[in-house]
């Protein structure tokens, strides 16, 4: 076939004349307009993600408001508080003089709790403490979706104003992993709108079977704690206070009971969700040692601060998800890895430390549907 | 806000009309050169193969330009949100166990609704979203 079209372009035809200049035509055009054709088509795949998320965050916050009027029953139209809200912002901390800064922002992070607090007890007035936990989560979903929306609208806007390759470049090669943070908020509003437990939930999942059935007491805001007797030695157990959806302030928590007994515990077992790599399995379990703990880094300081005061060794274990698990629902293979979870806590219990110790048992993430 | 929502839905109505109007003339050269390709079969042979190869890339390139301008359209339709979620119940009495769908309210290790079986008072033990579908394994050397 190759060759019989090489025998008609050879040949001095009309149609030759008329293939040769069109590819020509095409040749010049694709000389000058390349980069302009690269830029319309990844201008079109921005545009196709934007739409979905478009579609997310609005169905996001639809939901959001049928939630809140369902469950708070306020007596007025709540729509233009929630879209008011959904703007809300903080404005990060000045780290010039970065002495000092883990203080300013646990004020700035109780400020804030206070605010979405204040906010949603406006929203959803008959709704209960741990409802109210829910939906102050569902909404920073909601706040998240339309934060994606409004950055990747920006660079749109922008790269197609300007026709700036470089501008529509950067968002393009980012594109997979704001779809992928999308989709995991997304799986994120079922389990807020309806108090499920979610990938997050395995460490207070894991603690919290420590702890049923013992007597409880609150040691620091939001979060519960128990002694519990095992082979000998003394197990503090804490975590946030469930079923809401809270993480608590565990750093305060592990302070309170580290200063209660004068820093006279053996070691400090921390279990959270951890990041998965590409190829490890959901709910692997993983041992090791430092704080398991993640948030704004402030809870994380200060546990390694109190720990280092009183040189008690720190060990985490961390039950292994993808990105998309940890505000979803929580998955089957995860909540089998609790126990897993359990089993690495006792055993690290009875080979580092002796009968008569005690020992600290934190179990750090959002405690949503997840009682004591 | 909304200004700029509709000028951008403007916009996408202008591409996909400018886009129908391509896929009409391509179409209409694509179908003559197809016709001329078949009235040149016997004749002249070499002449109806190029007639026919572009005619074919003619109609090529309208299923491609179908199959992009349609999928943004087939993207923007988001897969369900909700998952199915189920809650088990044990009663600490007598071991029973139950299995139910997730509803509102429900929470591990709460004292949730009497026993079946005996006069005690079930717990919920686990509540998990169903098992998804086993995805294609990965090669198993990794």
């Amino acid at each position: 076939m190759t060759f019989l079209i090489g025998q008609v372009l050879q040949q001095e035809t009309d149609l030759n004349m008329i293939l040769q200049t069109l590819f020509s035509f095409a040749f010049i055009v694709y000389l000058f307009y390349a980069q302009r054709i690269q830029s319309l088509q990844m201008l079109r795949q921005i545009e196709v993600t934007l739409r979905k998320i478009k579609v997310v965050k609005d169905e996001a916050r639809n939901i959001a408001v049928k939630t809140i009027t369902e469950i708070g029953k306020p007596t007025v139209d709540i729509s233009q508080r929630v879209d008011r809200f959904i703007d809300f912002f903080n404005i990060g901390l000045e780290n010039m003089d970065p002495a000092g800064i883990v203080d300013k922002m646990d004020h700035m992070l109780k400020t804030n709790k206070h605010i979405y607090e204040a906010e949603v007890k406006a929203l959803a007035p008959k709704a209960t403490v741990s409802e109210r936990s829910n939906l102050e989560n569902l909404i920073e979903v909601t706040q998240a979706l339309n934060m994606f929306y409004k950055i990747l609208r920006h660079f749109y806007l922008l790269g197609k104003k300007t026709q700036n390759i470089y501008i529509i470049l950067q968002v393009q090669m980012i594109l997979p992993q704001i779809v992928q943070l999308v989709e995991a908020y997304k799986s994120g509003i079922q389990a807020f709108q309806e108090g499920m437990p979610i990938g997050d939930s395995v460490g207070p999942i894991v603690t919290a079977k420590l702890m049923h059935g013992y007597p409880q007491r609150e040691v620091a805001e939001e979060i519960v704690a128990a002694e519990i007797p095992y082979e000998g030695r003394n197990l503090v157990v804490f975590k946030a206070k469930g079923p809401g959806g809270s993480v608590g302030n565990p750093d305060e928590g592990l302070i309170n009971i580290l200063e209660e007994r004068q820093g006279k515990v053996k070691i400090i077992i921390t279990i959270d969700a951890a990041g998965k790599l590409e190829g490890e399995p959901v709910g692997q379990v993983s041992e090791g040692i430092g704080a398991a703990i993640g948030g704004s880094g402030k809870e994380k300081f200060r546990m390694e601060e109190i720990a280092n005061k009183y040189k008690i060794p720190m060990h985490a274990i961390a039950i292994k998800q993808g990105m998309e698990h940890v505000v979803a629902p929580l998955v089957e293979p995860l909540f089998d890895a609790t126990e897993k979870a359990l089993e690495s806590v006792k055993r690290i219990v009875l080979d580092y430390s002796e009968p008569g110790d005690t020992v600290v048992v934190a179990g750090i993430g959002n405690t949503i549907g997840v009682g004591q | 806000m909304s200004g700029q929502g509709n000028a951008a839905s403007a916009a996408s109505m202008t591409a996909n009309w400018m886009a129908y109007a391509a896929i009409l003339v391509v179409g209409i050269l694509s179908l003559f050169s197809l016709y001329m390709g078949f009235q040149n079969y016997g004749d002249n042979q070499e002449v109806a193969l190029i007639y026919m190869v572009i005619g074919t890339a003619g109609f090529a390139a309208i299923g491609y330009l179908l199959f992009r301008s349609r999928a943004p359209i087939a993207q923007d339709k988001l897969d369900t949100m909700k998952v199915e979620v189920f809650t088990t119940l044990e009663c600490p009495k007598c071991q029973q166990k139950r299995v139910r769908d997730f509803k509102r309210g429900d929470f591990v290790f709460k004292d949730d609704e009497p026993c079946t079986r005996c006069d005690g008072l079930m717990l919920i033990t686990k509540i998990a979203r169903k098992k998804e579908e086993e995805k294609k394994q990965e090669s198993t050397w990794l």
